[in-house]
């Protein structure tokens, strides 16, 4: 039967259990058996590094009891050790490392220990310890020199194999280290002492222990020859491949030295760095998890010092609950009361003190206005006309204006763009409705387009009521056309100047224009007899400048404005150049009032009087209320400068 | 496509731009693709125009539900552009009614802002010393007075022949000259613009 050992308490367990009696730890998945006959156990030890699992191979025939007795994993690792060195070819030194030959003549995988660590392994140490048995000096193998891989010592020449084919080369024993110095007796191979001690003081037995080793002469029958050939003690040849030729020299100084003397059974500081030492640990290292608690439920059940994966080991709790209530003192509290009063006191606003509702500016505003409207009204009234109305000659553009409607021949296609605001009626409609009446009279074809939204119902009010004047009742002149409103401002002009018919293909009424008569012959704006534009803005008349003025001018077609009194300073440099990009204008209420006269139309209703006398008093008003207001100001300031 | 679309969108203009250009100096050859272009634009700008209409009204709806401050005048523009909506896509925009609306309600209401503004004007003009005693404010009022005396024809004195001359002189030479010199500053703006609109500079249409 074969125990299984604990992997956290490290006691055996009986092969039927599941969980470790001592510590209830899970031991299926981690244990390692061990067995109870001695070198089943030991080599059971052995294999448990995961490398050496190989069935035992039977011995060789006509292989000695010795060589039967040489472990596998030390067998494994010479030949290992051999074809290593064998089979690679000598590589030349590199520069840099030729410098360090000390350090090139260790082992590949040497590394440097501690003096006291002898046993590199913890687990026999640990062992060692728990039997009480002291590690003796020469039981430990000694870390070899640098520079000196190959010293043996007795215990590790006891389990050097010996070949065949190295039983005439003795190992080497340099006589420079102490141990060459004082070198062992020959003893027979047997158990070693710490393993003896181990074996009585451990509960695995070791059964079939190793076979008594025999005498060194026996061992070794070629010491004799070698002490009588010292000059053919040579080191291995797989050994001496391996060593630097610069490391060599001095060790055949050496063997030289310590011919005649028998080598002590020393194992190599090669070999035993190359022992697989460390993979011979049964388990990892073992944390100290005594103290900690034992999993009690859960796949972890029974393992100490572990997390439990059972779920109520995470079960949410209530969170404590924590008073948030402030521990303030009294004076502290004063000082917030305080604090909110003042903030408090901030956020009411001051009331200022209301204006009352009759104040002398109100009434300086009431009189103002009754100042300026009694009279507007009393001359509408009465359609007074005292005052003397404006001479188309005195008014710039009003002549030509008049000639070039004159000019146009019956029944003309003329396009009209009402482009004013409904605001300036009052201004622009006698202009407006003295140039409908000549236009009218020549039987023109209104064309109307417009770019301001009240543009088409503006000029549809004022065509109808021009003509109601005209032919005395309420009727619709029949000779127009109202495209309607044009979107894009300037695009949209400028899509008109070179393709009307695309950008307003049909009238307001829904009937297209462009199909019959006269506007069927019309492909683009130079081809109406004249373009007229209705508009109170400057930038407008030079937006209709610039974009329809060249088409026109190119077919020497008039193209006139009737404009506000604001823009007229804007429009007559246009009318007043040379050549004039403008052919006529009539601007403001003058303008409209001098334009009737020139066309026979003097009567104004008492308009232009009302404009007089509004003007005039508004001039009153400007110098009496300045000056008063300029003394009244002198006055204060000397006041203040005396008090 | 983050990448793709400003690129696109700059060729689209810059394309569209030189096309417009050309045909302003060879209107033979490219007269025809500038119409097209022209009329696209015209078409955009309506529909811009109508967007601008839904978005009055969407903005003056909220502010009616969440009866803020002076929600009663947008109920009163919402009724008012409800009724001529109606009115005028049932009778026509140039119906005798649609005309009734416009020239009982809007041509008086404007021109009514036009009259307030004469009074306003000659208020502060009265006060402009008594608040404002400098030199330029004198030189202010002092020109008015000049350009009115000049502009018609006094009540009780006719027209003053030296002040004519003074009046037209102001508008027409440093009014003008002012004015002028605004466009033409205008003008050189615009043509930076769309220098850098052409060639891909300025990107107003967005990346």
């Amino acid at each position: 039967m074969t125990d299984i050992i604990c992997p956290l308490c490290g006691r055996p367990n009986p092969p039927d259990r599941e969980e470790c009696k001592y510590c209830q730890a899970p031991l299926k998945t981690s244990g390692f058996a061990a067995s109870p006959e001695g070198s089943d156990d030991l080599h059971e030890l052995f294999s448990t590094s995961g490398e050496n699992t190989e069935p035992e191979k039977p011995p060789e025939p006509g292989a000695s009891d010795l060589e039967q007795a040489i472990p596998d994993w030390l067998k494994e690792t010479e030949a290992s050790f051999k074809g290593k060195f064998e089979g690679e070819p000598e590589e030349p030194i590199p520069d840099e490392l030729s410098g360090k030959p000390d350090s090139l003549l260790s082992p590949p995988s040497e590394s440097p220990r501690p003096a006291g660590s002898a046993i590199d392994d913890e687990w026999l140490a640990s062992l060692l310890d728990e039997a009480g048995v002291n590690q003796p000096d020469q039981a430990t193998p000694e870390q070899p020199e640098q520079g000196k891989p190959f010293e043996e010592s007795p215990e590790e020449a006891a389990w050097q194999p010996q070949s065949p084919a190295e039983d005439q080369i003795e190992p080497e024993a340099p006589e420079s280290t102490p141990k060459a110095e004082k070198p062992l007796p020959a003893e027979p191979a047997q158990k070693p002492e710490w393993l003896t001690k181990l074996e009585a003081s451990s509960n695995i037995k070791l059964e079939g222990g190793i076979p008594p080793a025999e005498p060194e002469q026996e061992k070794f029958p070629h010491t004799e020859a070698l002490e009588e050939e010292p000059e053919q003690q040579t080191p291995p040849e797989w050994l001496a491949k391996s060593m630097p030729e610069e490391a060599a020299e001095p060790e055949k100084e050496t063997e030289k030295k310590v011919e005649g003397e028998i080598a002590p059974a020393e194992l190599p500081g090669w070999l035993e760095a190359m022992r697989p030492s460390e993979d011979l640990t049964p388990t990892g290292p073992v944390e100290d998890v005594s103290s900690e608690d034992i999993v009690t439920a859960g796949p972890l059940v029974g393992l100490r010092g572990v997390i439990s994966a059972h779920p109520s080991a995470i079960k949410a709790r209530k969170p404590p609950t924590y008073s948030i209530k402030l521990r303030v003192t009294d004076e502290q509290k004063a000082r917030v009361e305080l604090m909110e009063e003042l903030l408090a006191d901030e956020e009411k606003p001051t009331p200022l003190p209301s204006p009352p509702v009759i104040s002398s500016r109100y009434i300086f505003r009431l009189v103002v206005a009754a100042i300026l409207l009694l009279p507007i009204f009393w001359m509408i009234i009465t359609k007074s006309q005292s005052s003397s109305t404006p001479q188309p000659g005195n008014i710039p553009g009003v002549t030509d204006f008049t000639q070039q409607i004159q000019h146009l021949p019956a029944a003309a296609p003329v396009l009209v763009a009402f482009d004013y605001e409904a605001g300036f009626s009052a201004e622009m409609n006698p202009a407006i409705s003295n140039m409908l009446t000549q236009l009218m009279r020549k039987s023109a074809y209104l064309t109307i387009v417009t770019t301001n939204p009240s543009g088409p119902a503006l000029a549809e009010s004022m065509i109808a009521d021009v003509y109601s004047q005209q032919v005395g009742s309420r009727q619709s002149y029949p000779y127009y056309a109202d495209l309607g409103y044009i979107p894009g401002g300037t695009l949209g002009l400028l899509g008109l100047a070179t393709s009307p018919k695309s950008v307003l293909p049909y009238a307001l009424s829904g009937y297209n224009v462009w199909a019959g008569k006269p506007l069927d012959t019309i492909s683009a704006v130079k081809d109406f007899s004249a373009v007229i534009v209705i508009t109170n803005d400057a930038d407008t008349a030079r937006i209709w400048i610039e974009q329809i003025g060249p088409q026109l001018q190119s077919s020497e077609k008039p193209l006139l404005f009737v404009s506000s009194a604001q823009a007229a300073p804007m429009i007559l440099p246009y009318y007043q150049a040379f050549p004039s990009q403008v052919q006529g204008l009539v601007a403001g209420l003058a303008g409209g009032v001098a334009y009737g006269r020139s066309i026979g139309n003097i009567q104004q209703n008492g308009i232009w009087d009302a404009y007089s006398i509004a003007v005039t008093i508004s001039i009153l008003i400007l110098l009496v209320g300045s000056v008063a207001g300029g003394i009244v100001k002198l006055l204060a300031s000397n006041k203040k400068e005396k008090s | 496509m983050k990448r793709i679309l400003p690129i696109t969108n700059t060729v689209i203009a810059v394309i569209s731009g030189v096309f417009v250009i050309l045909g302003y100096f060879f209107p033979g050859s490219f007269g025809g693709i500038q119409s097209v272009l022209i009329g696209w634009a015209i078409i955009l700008a309506a529909f811009a125009l109508l967007l601008g209409i839904f978005n009055l009204a969407w903005v003056h709806w909220k502010k009616v539900s969440s009866e803020g401050k002076g929600h009663v005048y947008s109920i009163v523009l919402l009724i008012s552009m409800l009724i001529m909506i109606v009115v005028a896509g049932i009778s026509g925009p140039t119906s005798a009614l649609t005309l009734w609306i416009f020239n009982n309600f809007q041509v008086p209401v404007e021109a009514a802002l036009l009259a307030l503004l004469a009074v306003i004007l000659v208020y502060a003009g009265v006060r402009l010393l008594s608040r404002r005693p400098k030199w330029n404010s004198i030189l202010f009022l002092v020109t008015v007075l000049l350009v009115l005396l000049g502009a018609v024809p006094l009540y009780f004195l006719g027209t003053i022949g030296p002040l004519n001359a003074v009046h037209d002189w102001l508008t027409q030479v440093p009014a003008v000259a002012g004015a002028r010199g605004l466009l033409l500053g205008v003008a050189l703006g615009t043509v930076a613009t769309g220098l850098r609109i052409l060639i891909g500079s300025d990107r107003p249409y967005g990346g």
